[in-house]
């Protein structure tokens, strides 16, 4: 059998079988919206926690209320945010977790993946439905 | 008549032994994607539906290359396919033992696996010539169809 023909029938049979896990329920649907995401949180899973809350909303948010503790991470500044955050863990290595505004902002994300190159060994997240989860 | 030398014997033994560890390494995964996608997540390469996609298909794949590589009509293909994956699993593994991720490789499924990089990148590597070996002698074999061992 030709080359290109092989990978076709190579494709389908892996095809089928996925299909198969699929209809049995042993894999999970990809295209179902997941409850929650790789490395996120859910606020009362968070609460039961001795945790290291990031704010990572605006100064004038973070004035008007923040979660009990909460470091502001100031964006302008970022170098010496994190190296408050790094200073605080290596005292105390708890949790840590980072917020935003609500589930759409992306910041809390992008700044627990900055926090996970520097702190490789630390148990990092960013809170589902940001600070919205809070207010609620 | 088929002759089997000490090199065929060898081939013979060497596809016997690669199909043997993508079959191993495939059905575990099978029976637990869900386990598969977090090791995969660990990786920081792909995530969320990504990872599932990834979790859901590649172990049938390696079942599938691994009886493919023991099927006459379908072990070019498989044969090649097993080749790009070790040297696709290598680079993996590299990459994360470049990051310093401490990860279980999850190559056959959920082992806890504690065997370190340099060991899994050996490992992959030596599978990866025997892929390659195969290759070329199947290869060879597909101009001199006198041998089909």
């Amino acid at each position: 059998m030709h080359i290109f023909r092989q990978f076709i029938v190579i494709a389908l049979l892996s095809a089928i079988g996925s299909a198969y896990s699929l209809v049995t329920g042993l894999a999970l649907l990809p295209w179902a919206e997941p409850e929650i995401g790789p490395n996120e949180i859910r606020l009362e899973d968070a609460k039961a926690l001795d945790v290291i809350w990031v704010d990572a909303r605006s100064a004038e948010d973070f004035s008007v209320e923040h979660a009990p503790e909460a470091i502001f991470f100031d964006q302008a500044d970022p170098g010496s945010s994190m190296a408050g955050i790094l200073e605080l863990w290596l005292e105390s290595p708890r949790v840590i977790i980072v917020y935003c505004a609500d589930a759409g902002c992306g910041t809390s994300k992008k700044i627990a993946e900055e926090l996970r190159a520097n702190l490789p060994d630390a148990e990092i997240y960013s809170l589902k439905g940001g600070w919205d989860a809070w207010s609620r | 008549m088929v002759q089997v030398n000490a090199i065929g014997l060898f081939a013979l033994v060497a596809r016997l032994v690669l199909a043997w560890v993508f079959i191993r390494a495939g059905l575990p995964k099978v029976q637990d994607p869900v386990a598969f996608a977090a090791s995969i997540d660990n990786y920081r390469i792909v995530e969320g539906s990504l990872s599932l996609w990834v979790a859901l298909v590649l172990p049938w794949l390696e079942v599938v290359i691994g009886i493919g590589l023991l099927t006459p009509w379908l072990r070019q293909a498989s044969g090649w396919a097993i080749t790009a994956l070790l040297g696709l699993f290598i680079g993996l593994h590299t990459s994360a033992w470049a990051r310093g991720l401490d990860i279980d490789c999850g190559c056959f499924g959920e082992s806890n696996e504690t065997i370190g990089y340099h060991w899994l990148i050996l490992r992959n590597s030596l599978l990866l010539l025997v892929a390659i070996f195969i290759l070329l002698r199947d290869s060879r074999n597909k101009k001199t169809p006198e041998s089909s061992i």
